[in-house]
């Protein structure tokens, strides 16, 4: 079902899409985004240590987490005619090749301004094993006049 | 104009030229170049994180929406940090590591924009013996508005 404002509570979940991270994908979201920190690309280099971090591996761009998170929010708010204002994000674990990944929604509070209406998401990155990789709060507007559409 | 196919994309290279944490002075402007957003850069991007909406692929769909065309997803600020800045810019500092960030979005991005980026370490410091630098950015079209606003933070390579 389509989400509305007034439909919503808190608690609902919205499921972001499944994720498949390999050496493959990482090297192209390197392509798409630009960033070829050889975190995400040199094996040699990451057996190396980063302070008290040592990480094995390559890992992915946190930001792949962000733009999996930010497809999650758009893919739910624009069918409603809502629009995706805010992501704030924070990588809690590193995510390897081998990984699926998965963000989560869950609504947490809504509330009406002056102008427009606005709800409040938690947002969860898990990993295959469960473990969290990056969590977050996303803002998205439900304008009085419906947007996207 | 700086785009993509002269991007460098050996971060080494140029990675003397770059400020460390030391150098780093909260408040002062980074370097910016603008850059001419293409469909087959959203393209690319959209591809690397799944994304399927047609308002991004498909311009006789886009035109029936609100936005009359097409747009780019609203992380295509992810692509731009690295396309609106210099090959000495320090957020290209091979160890550097994202920490989290935080963006606001006004108006979509769409292609043939003319991106410019206002952007600036806001702030740095240690915390558990890491050396941090919160970075401030705001991209804009070549009208002036507003695209998105966004603050990250970042561990620096020691």
């Amino acid at each position: 079902m389509t989400a509305t404002f007034d439909n919503l509570s808190a608690g609902d979940v919205i499921d972001g899409p499944k994720f498949a991270v390999s050496r493959e994908s990482i090297r192209l979201f390197c392509d798409a985004s630009l960033d070829y920190n050889p975190l995400h690309l040199d094996d040699d280099y990451m057996k190396g240590n980063f302070g008290k971090t040592n990480f094995g591996g390559i890992i992915m761009h946190g930001m792949n987490n962000f733009g999996l998170i930010s497809r999650m929010i758009t893919d739910w708010a624009c069918p409603a005619g809502a629009v995706h204002r805010r992501l704030e994000t924070r990588w809690v674990k590193p995510v390897r090749p081998g990984d699926t990944i998965q963000p989560t929604g869950i609504i947490k509070a809504k509330q009406s301004t002056e102008k427009s209406r606005w709800v409040l998401i938690d947002v969860v990155v898990k990993n295959q094993a469960g473990e969290r990789v990056a969590t977050g709060e996303a803002l998205v507007e439900f304008p009085r006049d419906l947007f996207c559409q | 104009m700086a785009q993509a196919e002269a991007f460098e994309t050996d971060f080494w290279k140029d990675a003397n030229l770059r400020k460390t944490w030391d150098d780093i002075v909260p408040g002062e402007p980074r370097k910016t170049i603008p850059y001419t957003l293409t469909r087959h850069a959203i393209e690319l991007y959209c591809r690397s994180v799944g994304e399927t909406n047609p308002i991004y692929f498909d311009e006789a769909y886009a035109k029936t929406t609100r936005y009359g065309g097409l747009i780019a997803p609203p992380s295509i600020h992810i692509l731009l940090m690295f396309s609106c800045t210099p090959a000495d810019d320090w957020m290209r500092s091979p160890g550097t590591v994202n920490a989290g960030q935080s963006w606001s979005y006004n108006i979509p991005a769409r292609p043939a924009d003319v991106i410019t980026l206002q952007a600036r370490a806001l702030d740095k410091f240690i915390k558990r013996e890491r050396l941090f630098v919160v970075h401030d950015n705001v991209f804009f079209n070549q009208k002036g508005d507003v695209i998105c606003s966004g603050r990250g933070w970042t561990i620096r390579p020691m």
